[in-house]
């Protein structure tokens, strides 16, 4: 008894700090800085709660939480209103307030305010628009198309849009196809190029300017990239290529760095016999000479499947390998004194296995979200067991990677029955739209914090070939429209609202 | 490997079938090969093909010491020279393979076993430890020592062969009880060996009880790691096999039955697989009868550029669809011994079976083979050389169980 009077005793000051402190909006003694926890950059519609609530950490010098320090809340502008004004931070050193948003549409601020810590006030950048996240996917046009092959990969730029084809249908999966857009943007097709002894045109993918095509070749003795000039976008004229042989290259992605144009490849494992040189590797090329691509960099991957795609934004590389999970590469950056001809590894993470049967990571999108100012996200798409044309199986995991050295996956999306592909983000709306092989395209709210199950985030969904005929590839979003491939039905011309 | 394939050669050239008294050490040679014309229609993208090869050609050789209470049980195979391109096989897949049976690896079998009897009566238990590389304790015969040519398209639903083994087995008085542990991976090249770190991954576990003398009947599990992905990063697969072989008389005429069911699971159920297999031979002097009856379920792989190969490696875990094969085979042998240890067995061959797309999915059986029935036929000629084939896929207290395969239409092997 003497004991516990002794505890309460230390702790009686403590809590009379804090309150007094809470008053006041001023920290306990121990609280030396606030950092935003979660809700920053959500849509919303005006007048009505965001999705998540606003919070903040506070933590002491040594980066413990802190409790009982109270959070005094206010909006800065727009009108809105936060509730509660004030609000202490619970034993995770976290204190919390819903925001609704004011009137007006466009930018709203709110704020949390605690005197004296670093970091005070931390604010809060909200969009209200009258439909924030309001998605409906709808077929308008194309579908149907490509009868003789199955379609792969594509890429749309300006009125033309390129698809590549799979495996054995009637015909081969050999061809490059080219697609006009009208001014609708309904696709219509206009050519055809075949890519000599591969299989499978994997992946393909336009520069910036338009100026280049690059695609992948798979499944055939030439398996490699191959470099292709659009000064008529109508007719691709080959340029350069860099085979690997039968082995073959899965995926490409393209980016500018330090002028240079490269191309970042996912070849597959061989089957030589030689470990070493089965490997599976990123195999980085110099394509800024179109005629005369050369290997910058083969960076070897554990063959644990493979990698299979890359995304590279602002120096970063994103390699997508399986269960060897995602791995972050300094490729020019400048973080970690990488570049495309020496790749510094920064991090790597291997995700949940959570949707199938093992990590299977296979492609992604780092998020940079316009409203919170924010690259916080990484969305990882997991490619679990196929019955193609059936079932598939796989889930979005989504990476908080604002810490590039130390990324944790903080949420997940699951579709009963299907599994995911590719992604193209609205960045501006906070929409991911992933292609989800049998159940087509669906339509994702990623705005604001994202934690834990994203079921109830599924804006839309829309299966364009219908229920069995419908096996989505990949999409993207280009001018104004969403265009969807799809293995079975070919390519299609969606509209989002 | 070709000096093994040269003392093999050796030994067989100078010790003809040797076999000394029980308790002697001993060793027996025996060859075996299958001169074969194959005929399908249709093939892969709706042709017909027609193909002359040396299939199944084997060495084997046996060998005991201490009062047996150590054997040895090795057989090469060198279908990795003979049909590098796999054997024509309307249905069969596996190892990269797909509508050709895939080459054994060289080495087909290497056990040594050790076998004892647990107390002094001739009655008592026996136990015994085989080691080597060989096939694990799951499922049926190997289908070269069984009397229908034709390879079924089932055997890698079957069988579990060509591993890195450990096998614990205990027979008392009608029961054997054996268990295993081995490598998951499957071969991808006829030169190619288990791989050792991998050893241990996987395991199976098989029941056998024979009432009576000529018929046996086992039940097998197993779980096998990573099968299809070498380095184990593949899917894995849960395996049972329930199977009744009958070999003896009826009417005083030697008669062989076999039925299987098999289903193997992978990917934690997504995908499944089922097998039942029913086949026989009756023997009349000279001529033997045969005929088998299968229905097997198989994935549809993505195929290269060659319509007879799919992709390996792995680069994900997706099928195309699945297949049900359902297939008669029919066809009758001659026993002829030209020369002392030299035997041959011409036959002939008629297969004919349905392609049905079970499932859904891609890949779409009439238009990949322009229909959905197939026949086949092929002529050839079994010839061994000393010892016959032995009943693969059996070591130690397995060893004999039942009366192996009357391959030469008459008596045991050993």
């Amino acid at each position: 008894m003497g004991a516990m009077n002794s505890r309460h005793a230390l702790w009686l000051p403590l809590l009379l700090v804090g309150g007094a402190c809470g008053d006041n909006h001023k920290p306990s003694a121990a609280a030396s800085a606030m950092e935003i926890f979660g809700g920053n950059g959500q849509g919303g519609a005006p007048s009505n709660a965001l999705h998540d609530s606003l919070r903040v950490k506070v933590k002491d010098e040594t980066g413990n939480p802190v409790s009982g320090v109270m959070v005094a809340w206010s909006v800065v502008s727009g009108g809105g209103t936060v509730s509660p004004s004030s609000s202490a931070t619970n034993s995770d050193g976290v204190a919390a307030t819903q925001f609704t948003l004011g009137l007006t549409e466009g930018e709203q601020r709110a704020q949390a305010q605690v005197g004296g810590l670093a970091g005070s006030p931390a604010v809060f950048t909200e969009i209200a628009t009258t439909s924030p996240t309001q998605v409906n996917l709808r077929v308008v046009a194309g579908g149907n198309n490509v009868p003789e092959r199955y379609s792969s990969d594509l890429w749309v730029h300006g009125n033309y849009a390129y698809t590549g084809t799979w495996g054995l249908r009637d015909q081969q999966g050999n061809l490059l196809k080219i697609w006009s857009l009208d001014a609708s943007g309904a696709p219509t097709l206009v050519n055809s190029l075949i890519v000599n002894d591969v299989g499978t045109v994997s992946d393909v993918q336009v520069t910036d300017d338009g100026q280049t095509l690059v695609l992948s070749g798979e499944v055939g003795d030439s398996g490699g990239i191959f470099v292709y000039g659009l000064s008529d976008p109508a007719h691709p004229v080959r340029q350069g290529f860099a085979t690997v042989g039968l082995r073959g290259i899965h995926t490409v992605s393209l980016s500018t760095i330090g002028g240079r144009l490269y191309a970042f490849a996912a070849m597959n494992p061989g089957f030589s016999g030689d470990a070493t040189e089965d490997k599976p590797a990123l195999m980085i090329y110099d394509i800024t000479d179109r005629f005369n691509p050369a290997l910058a960099r083969r960076e070897p991957i554990e063959p644990h499947y493979g990698i299979h795609d890359t995304y590279v934004r602002d120096g970063i590389a994103f390699v997508f390998a399986w269960d060897e999970g995602v791995i972050i590469y300094d490729v020019g950056n400048g973080m970690r004194g990488g570049s495309p001809l020496a790749p510094v590894k920064i991090s790597q993470l291997i995700t949940s296995a959570r949707g199938a049967t093992s990590p299977s990571v296979h492609n992604g999108w780092w998020f940079h979200n316009p409203v919170s100012g924010e690259a916080r996200y990484l969305f990882i798409g997991q490619e679990g067991p196929a019955n193609i044309g059936v079932s598939s199986s796989g889930d979005i995991h989504v990476v908080d990677v604002l810490d590039l050295a130390h990324p944790r996956e903080v949420a997940f999306f699951h579709l009963g029955g299907a599994g995911t592909h590719n992604f193209w983000v609205d960045e501006e709306k906070q929409v991911l739209y992933a292609a989800y092989y049998n159940a087509g395209v669906i339509a994702l709210d990623i705005s604001g914090t994202l934690s834990g199950n994203l079921s109830d985030r599924l804006l839309s969904q829309v299966k364009p070939g219908g229920p069995s005929n419908t096996f989505t590839w990949g999409v993207q979003l280009a001018n104004g429209s969403l265009y969807a491939i799809d293995m079975e039905s070919g390519l299609w011309q969606l509209k989002t609202e | 490997m070709s000096a093994i394939l040269l003392i093999f050669l050796a030994a067989l050239v100078l010790l003809p079938s040797t076999s000394r008294a029980q308790g002697s050490p001993w060793l027996r040679l025996g060859g075996h090969g299958v001169p074969a014309y194959t005929w399908a229609d249709p093939v892969p993208r709706g042709r017909s093909l027609g193909e002359i090869r040396l299939v199944q050609p084997t060495i084997m050789a046996h060998a005991g010491a201490f009062s047996d209470q150590l054997r040895f049980v090795g057989t090469l195979n060198l279908e990795g020279l003979t049909i590098e391109d796999g054997e024509l096989a309307m249905g069969d897949w596996g190892e990269g393979f797909i509508d050709r049976r895939h080459p054994h690896t060289y080495v087909h079998e290497a056990m040594l076993s050790f076998e004892r009897e647990i107390g002094r009566s001739s009655e008592s238990p026996r136990i015994a430890l085989s080691a080597g590389k060989g096939f694990a304790p799951f499922g049926t015969d190997d289908p070269m020592s069984r009397p229908i040519f034709r390879y079924p398209v089932n055997h890698h639903l079957a069988l579990i062969l060509e591993r890195a083994v450990l096998i614990l087995g205990v027979k008392t008085g009608p029961v054997v009880v054996e268990g295993g542990l081995f490598n998951g991976d499957e071969p991808e090249r006829p030169g190619q060996w288990p791989r050792v770190s991998r050893f241990g991954d996987s395991w199976s576990g098989r029941f056998t009880i024979s009432p009576i003398a000529e018929l046996e009947l086992q039940g097998s599990h197993a779980k096998v790691k990573s099968p299809e992905h070498r380095l184990g990063f593949g899917t894995d697969q849960n395996k049972w096999s329930v199977s009744g072989r009958w070999s003896g008389t009826v009417a005083r005429r030697p008669v062989y039955g076999l039925v299987e069911w098999a289903q193997t699971t992978e990917a934690d159920g997504f995908f499944r697989f089922h097998s039942l297999l029913a086949e026989g031979a009756w023997t009349l002097g000279r001529s033997r009868l045969h005929y088998r009856f299968e229905r097997t379920e198989r994935p549809e792989e993505q195929r290269t550029l060659d319509p007879f190969r799919s992709l390996r490696p792995h680069l994900e875990n997706s099928i195309l669809g699945t297949t049900r094969w359902t297939i008669h085979t029919a066809g009758v042998s001659f026993q002829f011994r030209p020369a002392g240890i030299l035997s041959a067995s011409p036959f002939g061959e008629v297969s004919y079976g349905r392609i049905k797309d079970v499932g859904g999915g891609l890949f779409n059986a009439q238009a990949f083979y322009s229909k959905t029935s197939f026949w086949s036929i092929s002529l050839g000629a079994r010839l061994s050389l000393g010892m016959p084939l032995h009943r693969m896929g059996r070591y130690a207290v397995a060893q004999d169980t039942a009366r192996p395969t009357d391959m030469e239409h008459h008596g045991r092997h050993e």
